[in-house]
């Protein structure tokens, strides 16, 4: 009935591993820094995960813990757990910010964590000087535009090499931490601030669009007139005219 | 006194002498210059002739099925079936050339346009932008109209009238070649690549048919190479089953819909309809989707994934996730009687822009140019829409190809450019299945209403182009936004979803403009996968046909009509019992005499005043007590071939001919005979005599003078006759009824009127 010393103990450590990721998920929730903050705790859950799951023993059936933990009753918490966490992983993505032995953020998320907390700063620095007038924003998008341009093409190309490295089987999207961060300087960009592109160019594109709309009504303004009328030639069927025929096709006009 | 209504008797004078019973009376030609009209849609063109689909028994055919032996005929029936076979592979590898065609230059072309949107959005000038995609429209539609107007003519249109013409038995003149084949495929390719709102689906079916034409034969005409199979199959009769499979295996190709195809096929040629040939027709249409599919998952590089089996896929409609309730079924209803409304307003458009274009656009450069000025105008109009439009949406995954972010912030993009920089097939689905709430109904709105005019104003230009999937976009644009304001009214009641709505206004659309019933019923049921959409799908095809009818017809019946085709319907006009074969017929009738001299042959078939192509062969020497009766019935072909061969009695006589002429000479000259100039006669050979009683069809079908004309329509129709000889009761000819004497009488609006005949 109780489980084996050795298994109580990797169960343990699992239970504890699980309620520091958990823990670290939750505090990194909002804004989303789960990849950069908690990869070590994952990297260590599935650690612990895999020497359960491997504790076949030396073919002893006292040595079994996977069997005990993992499959023994209805629920599988351990395994629910495990999966949990895995897929949540997943679907963040965090491979792709994480070098290939997850050991640490890769050089290209780290660029780009770099630049995005230069917009940040660049961001607090013009806004201090607002205390005048509040609403107006045009410093900030003078200011900072060098520095969100450069962090909105390294974005673009951080997408256009994810879309291209691997088209089936892997995710279309980056990393949460990366997508969450640029959303957050999109949004403070075009909404707060408002220093999306104006409209320009409104003339132009009237005067090219009506000239365009123009040209069919001058062509079929200019074939009426111009052109001659196809006209038919009527030709006389060879046929009996009796006025019989003629009073039946008449009648059904009256 | 009795006038002449001005229906009828266009142009002509008529003696009526109200006092004699009967009395027989020839029209007085007014020798003036011939009377011309404008064109209209009452008339009915001379240049189309009736395919020989009545096979001629004479003693050659007999001989060649009395040395037939059961053995034999199995092989032929073997044939068949691989014909049929042929047919539905390669007309499955013709559609997946064009689907994949098509994917990469308009892929290509939208990374062009996309590229420089972007690269001007910021620096500004966009007015270069909207000129290069104007002029990228421009010149690519070009390409496709100049070798439609100029090379093929016959392949502008979806090619659906044409075939459903052929399957009738109309010989439509070029329409199965291979030169039409290669035009059509091209231009379709070059019409959907340059932006016009047309579908490439139609054409399907055009090009299957041309497919099953030529292979039947197993010999190409237009490329001299004869590889001597299939010589059983060489005349209309075959030809013209062959061409119901063809068709069906192009509508299986484009929808994914096999069964839908077969009923294609036998909605339209209705003309001696038998299992077997149902059997080969469904043989063919499986085929034909099941190489489609296979090749496009190869070609997508899930190999056996077998998820494409139309060039149009609707995508799975799941009764759980969208079922629907009885409730919804006058909705459906109503659905219906608005599509048949919009769809009549289509077709009254077209007309009166295509009467326009018949009588004044008809030199082929300014046909060209019309379509280079819609080609430029669709783009302006797309990218006026685009521009002006400020509705913008974040993007959820991959579902637009090319996003176009134009003014929008950073992270969304434009809404009205994913509309117009998707291929129409990818925004029909994407109508059928987005989430609620993924499309704005202003953006959706005006996105319909500029489309339904762009649909009406394209179709019936010079390129190959269909109209299944403009109609389809438009109804589902708004059936979304029609199941949008239900939910909007009902406070987001959970059974309006928009996407089944789309699916409803698609097809009552669709219904509405070109009013087939059965066969499309099947094909939508088909491309949704889902049976259970069978019913409302076919309440609101019928409410859409019926509504619609009472204002104008389908679109294709319409432009046959308007291209003065011998259109036979499936029965006679229903008030025309009190017409008999006499009124009917012409009269008097070109016969020949069983024994017949050469010169009078040669000068029969020379005279160009009257075009006959059948003469009756009567008695040869009829004393004075014995009629000249009907011994039988020649066609026009066949007289050329013996008078090529020179098979006359002389020269027979004097055993100057080397062998006797067997059916397989007829076949060879099958099916372009060579014209009367082009055979020489000596003048001593004109004296020579040619006896037709071999060659003849012994046993033509005749009918007493006094059948009515629902009788005589019966017979000619469901036979597939070319000729109908009238007899008297004492078996003289006295007239012949051929298709434009049956097809004139119609039922107008006002009864029974006739058409007259004109030359095109």
């Amino acid at each position: 009935p109780e489980l084996e010393p050795e298994c109580r103990s990797l169960l343990a450590a699992f239970a504890e591993g699980s309620a520091a990721l958990t823990g670290c998920l939750g505090r990194r929730a909002r804004p989303v820094r789960l990849c950069q903050g908690c990869h070590g705790h994952y990297r260590h859950l599935l650690a612990q995960y895999g020497s359960i799951a491997r504790a076949v023993g030396n073919s002893s059936e006292s040595h079994n813990c996977a069997k005990s933990i993992l499959t023994s009753d209805r629920l599988q918490i351990v395994v629910t757990l495990s999966e949990f966490f895995n897929e949540t992983w997943e679907a963040a993505n965090c491979a792709n910010c994480l070098k290939n032995n997850s050991e640490g953020l890769s050089n290209s998320t780290e660029e780009f964590l770099d630049l995005f907390n230069k917009s940040l700063t660049c961001f607090e620095h013009n806004l201090q000087g607002q205390t005048m007038s509040p609403n107006n924003y045009t410093e900030v998008c003078k200011n900072c535009n060098e520095t969100y341009t450069k962090l909105n093409d390294l974005y673009n190309h951080l997408q256009r090499m994810n879309r291209q490295g691997g088209e089936s089987g892997h995710s279309a999207h980056l990393c949460i931490d990366v997508e969450d961060a640029m959303n957050i300087t999109r949004k403070l960009w075009s909404r707060t601030f408002e220093c999306s592109l104006p409209c320009s160019d409104t003339v132009p594109v009237i005067a090219v669009s009506s000239f365009i709309l123009f040209l069919p009504i001058v062509f079929y303004l200019s074939s009426f007139l111009h052109s001659k009328q196809k006209k038919r030639i009527l030709i006389l069927p060879k046929r009996i005219q009796s006025n019989a025929s003629l009073v039946n096709i008449q009648e059904k006009y009256s | 006194q009795l006038t002449p209504s001005s229906f009828l008797r266009i142009g002509q004078l008529s003696n009526v002498d109200l006092n004699e019973d009967i009395h027989e009376l020839e029209t007085e030609l007014p020798r003036q210059r011939p009377n011309e009209i404008p064109h209209n849609e009452k008339l009915l063109s001379l240049k189309y002739e009736s395919l020989d689909y009545d096979n001629s028994e004479n003693q050659l055919f007999l001989e060649e099925e009395r040395r037939i032996n059961h053995a034999a005929f199995r092989t032929v029936e073997i044939k068949r079936w691989v014909i049929c076979a042929m047919i539905g592979i390669l007309t499955g590898l013709v559609a997946c050339f064009i689907d994949i065609v098509v994917e990469n230059l308009a892929g290509l072309k939208y990374r062009v346009v996309k590229d420089n949107i972007d690269k001007f959005t910021a620096k500004g000038g966009l007015s270069f932008s909207l000129l290069l995609w104007a002029t990228l429209n421009a010149s690519v539609v070009m390409v496709g109209s100049v070798i439609v107007a100029f090379i093929e003519p016959v392949a502008a249109g979806s090619g659906i009238p044409q075939i459903k013409c052929y399957l009738n038995g109309v010989k439509i003149p070029h329409v199965v070649r291979l030169k039409t084949l290669v035009i059509k495929v091209c231009g379709v390719i070059l019409s959907v690549v340059g932006g016009l709102a047309v579908g490439k689906e139609g054409p399907m079916i055009h090009s299957g048919s041309v497919i099953a034409a030529g292979i039947s034969q197993g010999r190409s005409t237009s490329l001299k190479r004869d590889f001597k199979i299939f010589e059983y199959f060489r005349r209309d009769t075959e030809k013209r089953d062959f061409v119901s499979a063809g068709a069906a295996a192009g509508v299986s190709a484009a929808f994914g819909a096999p069964v839908g195809g077969v009923l294609f096929s036998l909605e339209e040629g209705a003309s001696f309809w038998n299992q077997f040939l149902t059997w080969r027709i469904f043989f063919a249409s499986m085929i034909s989707t099941f190489t489609l599919n296979s090749v496009l998952s190869v070609y997508h590089g899930n190999a056996w994934d077998l998820s494409s089996p139309g060039l149009i896929n609707f995508g799975r409609f799941d009764s759980e996730k969208m079922g629907y309730t009885i409730q919804e079924i006058p909705i459906f209803i109503f659905m219906g009687v608005v599509g048949g409304i919009l769809g009549a307003l289509f077709n009254a458009l077209n007309y009166w822009l295509t009467m326009f274009r018949i009588r004044y656009i008809h030199r082929p450069c300014l046909q060209v140019v019309e379509a280079m000025l819609v080609a430029a105008v669709t783009a302006t109009v797309g990218f006026v829409m685009i521009y002006c439009s400020r509705d913008c949406q974040p993007i959820q995954g991959s579902s637009v190809a090319y996003p176009l972010q134009l003014f929008c912030a950073d992270g969304e993009y434009n809404s009205m450019a994913t509309a117009f920089f998707n291929t129409p097939e990818k925004s029909v689905v994407n109508l059928f299945h987005d989430p609620p709430g993924s499309y704005n109904p202003m953006t959706l709105g005006m996105f319909t209403l500029m489309y339904f005019f762009l649909a009406c104003w394209t179709y019936g230009l010079t390129v190959s182009a269909g109209v299944f999937i403009p109609s389809l976009l438009i109804g589902a644009a708004w059936g979304r936004l029609f199941g949008i304001s239900l939910s909007y009214l009902t406070k987001g009641s959970i059974w309006a979803d928009p996407g089944k709505y789309a699916l409803m206004g698609a097809a009552a659309q669709l219904g509405g403009i070109v009013r087939m019933t059965l066969s499309l019923t099947v094909i939508m049921m088909e491309a949704t996968g889902n049976v259970t959409y069978g019913f409302p799908i076919m309440l609101v095809l019928m409410t859409a046909k019926i509504v619609g009818d009472y204002f104008v017809e389908g679109l294709y019946d319409m432009h046959i009509q308007l291209q003065s085709v011998p259109f036979l319907h499936w029965e006679a006009p229903v008030t025309s019992h009190s017409l008999t074969a006499r009124e009917v017929m012409s009269t008097p009738v070109t016969c020949l005499r069983r024994i017949e001299r050469v010169g009078t042959v040669v000068d029969i078939l020379s005279d160009t005043s009257s075009n006959h192509n059948g003469f009756p062969v009567v008695e040869s020497n009829p004393d004075t007590t014995q009629v000249a009766g009907l011994r039988g019935l020649i066609l026009r072909s066949q007289l050329i071939v013996l008078l090529k061969h020179k098979v006359f009695v002389e020269r027979a006589n004097l055993n100057l001919v080397q062998r006797r002429l067997k059916l397989k000479d007829f076949r060879d000259a099958y099916p372009r005979f060579p014209p009367i100039q082009s055979i020489h006669v000596s003048q001593d050979e004109r004296e020579c005599m040619i006896d037709l009683s071999e060659f003849m069809n012994p046993s033509p079908y005749t009918v007493p003078q006094e059948a009515s004309l629902p009788r005589v329509f019966k017979l000619f129709r469901a036979l597939g006759l070319r000729h109908l000889v009238v007899v008297d009761n004492r078996n003289e000819v006295v007239g012949m009824v051929t298709r434009k004497d049956l097809a004139r009488y119609r039922l107008g609006k006002e009864g029974l009127e006739e058409l007259s005949l004109a030359q095109t």
